[in-house]
């Protein structure tokens, strides 16, 4: 309400009605006048007047009717009364039906510009209340939105979210909570510890049965047990009273079983690589200890025999501890990477000549084919090197006497494609799935005397899948084994990012 | 004299132990995997197998143990192994591992010698 009032003055008499108007508009009101009820409605309606004076007798409408409607649509116009018919019963009665204030007439200016005073300060008051009024009821819905969105998020929470209050009741809950608590439904404030699993109610129990506030959070792992054999980690953390004293607690339950499916792979291949280990080991330690045992007669070929594969096996277990360290280089991406233009013919053909002496001992004939102007690669030269020599050694390793071998290197749009192709002893269908697993090697007649460590397919395969690139394999069983690398042209952002990592 | 099987899928090892064994007069057979160990101790019926636990699969050893039991084949086993101290098994005759003795590679020879001396000795008591 501005400096200027507006007033609406209803009343049927001509004189009263100018005569008010006039004399308020000199007060500094803004006036506007009605002749009757049915306009006083209208106008009282429509404007948002600070006051207004109805006259009680119209002679269309009674005035506490005029007031009623106006009150309807504004019930912050205060509204009084007038009337010539001044009683002490229909001031009550007019005050009883929401008339803010009463004026008797005749009335004097000083009378009127008194109750209009007041008027006026009602209006701030009830203008206030309004406002305040409004305020809450925004609050209370930025409350109510507030909760909804919470649930929301809580709800599409992939963590299970569980609040318990101090008294071990459900106070809020998402339905992950409900899949990895294994519980078809909690209700809100039923008490919900007996229907925990039992290391489950013992933990939320430290915090609910403890003397003093237990501040820390604990953690177990459980097993559910589920089909899917899923493993869930428990944090239970107190939530405190502004007070300091016990709220409740919150469990957040997370699904780990990635984590600990890796974390069972790294067991099994330590286990693993441990047995590998130990065989050369144990092997040349059964030998030596036969040298040395006074009680066991050798002959010169025997001894002989002995140490040459006494080396043999020391030879493979250098080998294999030195794929061990490239795999542990590659799995941690400790490599530092040097990304150039990597010509593949070329790499093959040196590879080629470093293996000339076992080709030629060994009678093999190797075919090579590439396109003339084919575009590099990006790469890095080590990997590259070691992924084709360690297929080139199988081809050589795995061939028969006076065999062949085809290498073809050709290209398409986005990869270049090797294929590396030997006459050897081949692998049988049962073994391939196995191929690139650790320290598998095909076990038959022909393999034992051939020096593996059961690393290197493993490693090449993990360094076509860091260049996102793909190997396959194509075998038969005492005929040959064909390997087919194809290697994307450009580095993917995989690498790149590898690349800034250092 | 005895007549002696081992099954163990490294040659070295074979070659070694078969050394030592015959070299106390005992005859040794020899397989490399499972499937040609089962057929060898049916065919030769040995005083005594000498199995590795791990071959082509981790616990090869076990399941041939199991199946000559099985097969009510009671010659008694000594297990190669180069895991048992790892897996923490105790040294008994159980129905998952029904072997008599047990003895860690490396193989030391006197030790392969006292263990198999002992195994031969049980057997004729029986």
């Amino acid at each position: 309400m501005s400096g200027h009032p507006k007033v609406l003055v209803i009343d049927d008499e001509d004189l009263l009605r100018t005569g008010v108007q006039r004399l308020l508009e000199m007060e500094g009101y803004v006036v506007d006048v009605a002749a009757n009820g049915t306009e006083g409605i209208l106008l009282g309606t429509k404007g948002d007047y600070d006051l207004a004076i109805i006259d009680l007798k119209m002679p269309d409408k009674d005035g506490m009717e005029v007031l009623k409607e106006i009150h309807t649509v504004r019930p912050n116009t205060v509204c009084f009364i007038a009337t010539a018919f001044a009683s002490f019963d229909t001031a009550i009665q007019a005050t009883k039906l929401g008339a803010d204030g009463y004026i008797p007439k005749p009335f004097s200016v000083e009378e009127l510009l008194q109750q209009l005073e007041l008027g006026n300060k009602k209006r701030l008051l009830l203008l206030e209340t309004e406002r305040l009024r409004k305020d809450r009821e925004n609050r209370l819905l930025e409350i109510a939105f507030e909760r909804t969105r919470m649930n929301t998020i809580v709800n599409a929470l992939e963590d299970g979210v569980l609040v318990i209050n101090k008294n071990g009741e459900a106070v809020l809950f998402n339905p992950s909570a409900l899949k990895y608590l294994q519980l078809n439904e909690i209700v809100i404030e039923e008490f919900l510890i007996p229907k925990l699993h039992p290391q489950i109610a013992e933990l939320i129990n430290r915090y609910l049965l403890a003397e003093e506030y237990l501040s820390k959070s604990f953690s177990i792992q459980l097993a559910l047990s589920d089909s899917n054999e899923t493993f869930v980690q428990l944090t239970c953390s107190p939530v405190p009273h502004p007070d300091g004293s016990l709220a409740g607690v919150v469990l957040v339950l997370k699904n780990i079983t990635e984590l600990k499916k890796i974390e069972q792979l790294k067991s099994q291949f330590v286990s693993m690589v441990s047995h590998e280990l130990k065989a050369p080991i144990a092997a040349v330690y059964g030998y030596l200890k036969l040298i040395s045992d006074r009680s066991i007669q050798l002959t010169e070929d025997q001894q002989q025999k002995f140490i040459e594969r006494s080396e043999f096996r020391l030879d493979a277990l250098l080998k294999m501890v030195n794929d061990l360290l490239d795999i542990s280089r590659i799995e941690m991406k400790t490599v530092r990477r040097e990304i150039t233009d990597l010509d593949i013919p070329a790499i093959i053909k040196s590879i080629l000549e470093l293996f000339s002496l076992e080709l030629k001992n060994s009678g093999l004939t190797v075919n090579f084919s590439f396109p003339e102007n084919l575009s590099f690669i990006q790469a890095d030269a080590e990997e590259i090197n070691r992924l084709f020599t360690n297929l080139i050694s199988n081809a050589v390793k795995y061939n028969k006497l006076n065999g062949k071998i085809d290498i073809a290197v050709s290209a398409n749009e986005n990869f270049v494609i090797t294929s590396i192709a030997d006459s050897g002893i081949g692998i049988k269908n049962e073994e391939k799935k196995k191929l690139f697993h650790e320290f598998f090697r095909a076990k038959n007649e022909f393999t034992k005397e051939i020096n593996g460590t059961g690393l290197g397919l493993s490693i090449v395969k993990r360094i076509v899948d860091s260049y996102s690139g793909k190997i396959e394999v194509e075998s038969e069983f005492g005929k040959g084994t064909k390997f087919i690398v194809s290697l994307p042209f450009r580095t993917s952002m995989k690498i790149k990012n590898d690349e800034n990592e250092y | 004299m005895a007549k002696i099987v081992i099954i163990d899928d490294d040659h070295d090892i074979l070659d070694a132990s078969s050394l030592v064994l015959t070299s106390k007069g005992h005859e040794v057979l020899t397989a490399t995997n499972p499937e040609d160990g089962f057929q060898l101790v049916k065919e030769a019926v040995p005083d005594l197998i000498i199995l590795d636990v791990m071959m082509n699969e981790p616990d090869d050893g076990f399941f041939l143990a199991q199946r000559f039991r099985k097969n009510k084949i009671t010659v008694p086993i000594l297990m190669y192994s180069s895991v048992s101290k790892t897996i923490g098994m105790s040294f008994g005759v159980n129905e998952l591992v029904p072997v008599d003795d047990f003895v860690e590679k490396p193989i030391s020879p006197s030790l392969l010698v006292e263990k198999v001396e002992h195994l031969l000795q049980l057997r004729r008591e029986k």
